[in-house]
C-alpha cells in the first residue's frame, strides 16, 4: 500500500475565508446596481461580479477544499503546503488587479486596463500553482478513485478557462494583439462552460461522489453509473466547447452539429448523476442525515433546474438570451448552494481536528455535530435557497427587477451562514470542559 | 544526551497562577534532544497540543491524587531519505509485533468515529501492546496522532476496506 501521510491542510480554512468575503463583495456589487441584473452583461460591473464570484469565491472555496480532499482520496500528501499558501495569494491579488481592470476598460483608462491582463496572469500563476500542488498527487495516485479522476478531467478543463481568458483579457487591453485574439472574444460563452461546467460542475460531481457517501453511509462504488457520468460530461463539455470555439472562425454545419450533441451529452450527464445522488440518498444507513446533507438536496434540485432552463433556451435557438439566469442558477444555486452547504460540515469538522485531536483518548472531547447548531442554521440556508429560486422565478418571467430583492435575501442568508460557521470555528455552542484549550491554558481542573 | 530539566509548578498551581509562561521559557532554554520533566497537580491535557506542535511527545505518570508527572522529550525523526513526508508512525512489517490484544470492527461507522474509537483503544493498551482495526476507509487524519503519540501502524488493503495494526508505544 502507498505511504500513507496526510496532514489538515493548513490554508484551507483562510482560503475559504477570503472565498466567503469574495462572494459578499460579489453580491455587493449587484446591491449597489453596479452588475446585472441592473447593469448590461457585458459591463464591466457585470464582469467584476461574475470573476469574483467565479474566482473568488467559486475558485477559492474549491482549491481550498482540494487541498484538503485530494490528500484524503489519494493518500498521497500536497506537494507543498506554502504552495497553497502562495496560489491563494496569487489568485486574491490577481482578482483584484481583474477587479480594477473592468472597471478601467470602463472608463477607459490605459493604466487601469492593463490591471486586467496583469491581474489574469496572476490569476493564471495561482492557478498553475495550485494545479501542480493538487495534480501531482493525484497523478501519482494508482489506481485513482472515480472522484480524483473527476477531479483531474476537471483541472484540464480549468487550464482551458484561465487560458481563454488571460487571452481576452490581453484582447481587452492591448490594441497591438487585437487583430490576432478578438474573434475569440466571441468564445466567451465557451470559457464560461469550460469554467462553470467542465470544471466546477465535474470537479464538485467527483468530491460529491465522496463526501456524500460517506457522512450517509451509502456505497461509495458507484460502478459503471459513475464512470458514465464521468465520461458523458467529459466528452459532452469538450465537445461542445471544442465546436463552439471552431464556430468561432466556421461556419461549417457539422461544427453546430457537434455543439449540439455536445450539449446532449452533458445534459445527459447531469440527468443520470441527479438519478445517481437521488440513488445515494435513498440507499444510505443513516436514517437520520446531518443538514449540510439536507440542505445539498437544494443545490443538487437547482443543478437540475439550471440545467433543464440551459435545454430549453438551446431547443428555442437563443441560449444567449438565457445566459445570465443559466449562470445565476448554477453559480448561486448549485455551485454556491453546494459550497454553502459543504463547508457547513468541512469547517466543524477541521475545527474539531484542529482543536480536539490531540485529546482524543485521553479526556472528555466534545462530538463534531457539537461545534454546530442546526436549528439556528436551518433558516438561514433555507432563506438561501430561497432567495436563489424566486430570483430565477422573477428573471425567467420577465421581471428582471424582481432580481434585486432577491439577492437581499442571498445576501442576509449568506451572513448568517457565514455566522454560524465562525460560530463552529470559536467552538461558540460547546460547553466549556475542564480540557477545554479555550480556558486558560493551565488552570488546574477537577481531573487529576 | 544531556539529563532531562525538571520544573515544578505545583505550588504555583495551586496558589492560583498560570505557569504557562515559564514552561515555555523552560523549553525554550532546552539543549537540543534534551527533555523537560514537568510536575504538575493535573493532567496538563492542552499542553499537550501546545508541545506538540513544537515538536515534542509527552508521557504522563500520576503518582496520587493531585500529583502528575509529565516528560516532554523531543520527536526524533524517524522518516527515511527521499520520503520526507512519510510519517515515523507508519511501518511496513510488524516483525516482533505481540497478537492483538484488542480487535475493533469499525465498518458502518461515519468519519470520525473510526478515529475516536481507535484512539480511546490506545490510550487503554499498556505500552507496547497491539490493537487491530477493520475500517471501510483509509482513517487518513488518524496518521498524524499515531505519530504525536508515537505510536506505530501497519496498514494493510482488505476487501473493500482496510486492516490496522497499531501498536503503542513501549
Amino acid at each position: 500500500m502507498a505511504v500513507l501521510s496526510t496532514r489538515l491542510s493548513r490554508w484551507s480554512l483562510p482560503m475559504f475565508v477570503c472565498a466567503l468575503v469574495n462572494f459578499l463583495a460579489a453580491q455587493g456589487l449587484m446591491l449597489a446596481g453596479m452588475s446585472w441584473p441592473t447593469q448590461p452583461v457585458s459591463a464591466p460591473g457585470t464582469l467584476a461580479a461574475v470573476h469574483l464570484l467565479v474566482i473568488g469565491w467559486l475558485l477559492l472555496l474549491m482549491f481550498g477544499a482540494l487541498f484538503q480532499f485530494v490528500p484524503v482520496i489519494t493518500s498521497r500528501p500536497l506537494v507543498s503546503q506554502s504552495m497553497a499558501l502562495a496560489a491563494l495569494i496569487a489568485l486574491e491579488i490577481g482578482l483584484l488587479g481583474m477587479v480594477g481592470g473592468f472597471f478601467g476598460i470602463g472608463t477607459g483608462s490605459r493604466a487601469l486596463a492593463m490591471a486586467l491582463p496583469a491581474g489574469g496572469a496572476a490569476v493564471y500563476l495561482g492557478v498553475l500553482i495550485a494545479c501542480w500542488n493538487i495534480g501531482v498527487p493525484l497523478l501519482r495516485s494508482r489506481p485513482l478513485s472515480l472522484p480524483g479522476r473527476m477531479v483531474l478531467t476537471g483541472l484540464a478543463f480549468l487550464l482551458l478557462t484561465v487560458t481563454l481568458g488571460l487571452a481576452f483579457a490581453l484582447a481587452l487591453a492591448v490594441p497591438a494583439l487585437a487583430p490576432y485574439l478578438a474573434p475569440l472574444l466571441g468564445g466567451v460563452g465557451e470559457h464560461a462552460l469550460a469554467g462553470l461546467g467542465g470544471w466546477f460542475t465535474l470537479t464538485a460531481m467527483g468530491v460529491s461522489y465522496k463526501l456524500l457517501p460517506m457522512f450517509m453511509l451509502a456505497p461509495e462504488d458507484r460502478g459503471i453509473t459513475g464512470d458514465g457520468v464521468h465520461i458523458l460530461a467529459t466528452v459532452g463539455f469538450a465537445l461542445a466547447i471544442g465546436a463552439g470555439l471552431a464556430r468561432v472562425w466556421s461556419a461549417a454545419e457539422p461544427l453546430a452539429v457537434a455543439q449540439s450533441s455536445g450539449y446532449a451529452a452533458i445534459a445527459l450527464a447531469v440527468g443520470i448523476y441527479l438519478w445517481d445522488v437521488v440513488r445515494i440518498y435513498r440507499t444510505r444507513k443513516r436514517a437520520v442525515i446531518e443538514l449540510h446533507n439536507k440542505a445539498a438536496v437544494a443545490a443538487f434540485g437547482l443543478l437540475g433546474l439550471g440545467t433543464a432552463v440551459a435545454i430549453g433556451f438551446v431547443m428555442a435557438g437563443h441560449l444567449g438570451a438565457g445566459a445570465p439566469v443559466i449562470v445565476f442558477l448554477i453559480v448561486f444555486g448549485w455551485l454556491g448552494g453546494l459550497g454553502l452547504t459543504q463547508l457547513y460540515k468541512i469547517v466543524p469538522f477541521l475545527t474539531w481536528l484542529h482543536r480536539y485531536g490531540r485529546s482524543l483518548g485521553r479526556g472528555a472531547v466534545p462530538r463534531v455535530q457539537e461545534l454546530v447548531h442546526e436549528r439556528r442554521s436551518y433558516p438561514w440556508f433555507a432563506l438561501y435557497f430561497l432567495g436563489v429560486l424566486l430570483g430565477a422565478t422573477s428573471v425567467l418571467s420577465g421581471h428582471a427587477a424582481g432580481l434585486r430583492p432577491c439577492v437581499v435575501l442571498v445576501t442576509v442568508a449568506t451572513f448568517g451562514i457565514v455566522v454560524e460557521y465562525w460560530r463552529a470555528w470559536r467552538a461558540h455552542y460547546v460547553p466549556l470542559r475542564p480540557s477545554e484549550p479555550a480556558a486558560p491554558l493551565l488552570r488546574p481542573n477537577q481531573r487529576g | 544526551m544531556s539529563e532531562p530539566i525538571t520544573l515544578d509548578v505545583r505550588e504555583e498551581l495551586r496558589e492560583g497562577g498560570e505557569p504557562l509562561p515559564r514552561i515555555l521559557r523552560a523549553v525554550g532554554g532546552l539543549a537540543p534532544g534534551q527533555a523537560l520533566r514537568l510536575l504538575a497537580t493535573f493532567e496538563p491535557l492542552p499542553l499537550y497540543a501546545v508541545l506538540g506542535r513544537k515538536g515534542f511527545d509527552h508521557r504522563a505518570v500520576r503518582h496520587g491524587e493531585g500529583d502528575w508527572e509529565v516528560l516532554f522529550s523531543p520527536q526524533t525523526p524517524q522518516a527515511g531519505p527521499g520520503s520526507p513526508a512519510a510519517p515515523s508512525a507508519t511501518v511496513s512489517s510488524t516483525d516482533g509485533w505481540p497478537p492483538p490484544s484488542t480487535s475493533l470492527d469499525n465498518r458502518g461507522l461515519e468519519p470520525p468515529e473510526p478515529m475516536i474509537r481507535i484512539l480511546d483503544a490506545l490510550e487503554r493498551l499498556g505500552p507496547g501492546q497491539v490493537l487491530e482495526a477493520l475500517n471501510e476507509r483509509d482513517p487518513v487524519f488518524l496518521y498524524p496522532e499515531l505519530q504525536a503519540r508515537g505510536a506505530a501502524i501497519h496498514t494493510e488493503k482488505v476487501g473493500a476496506g482496510v486492516r490496522l495494526l497499531i501498536r503503542q508505544r513501549g
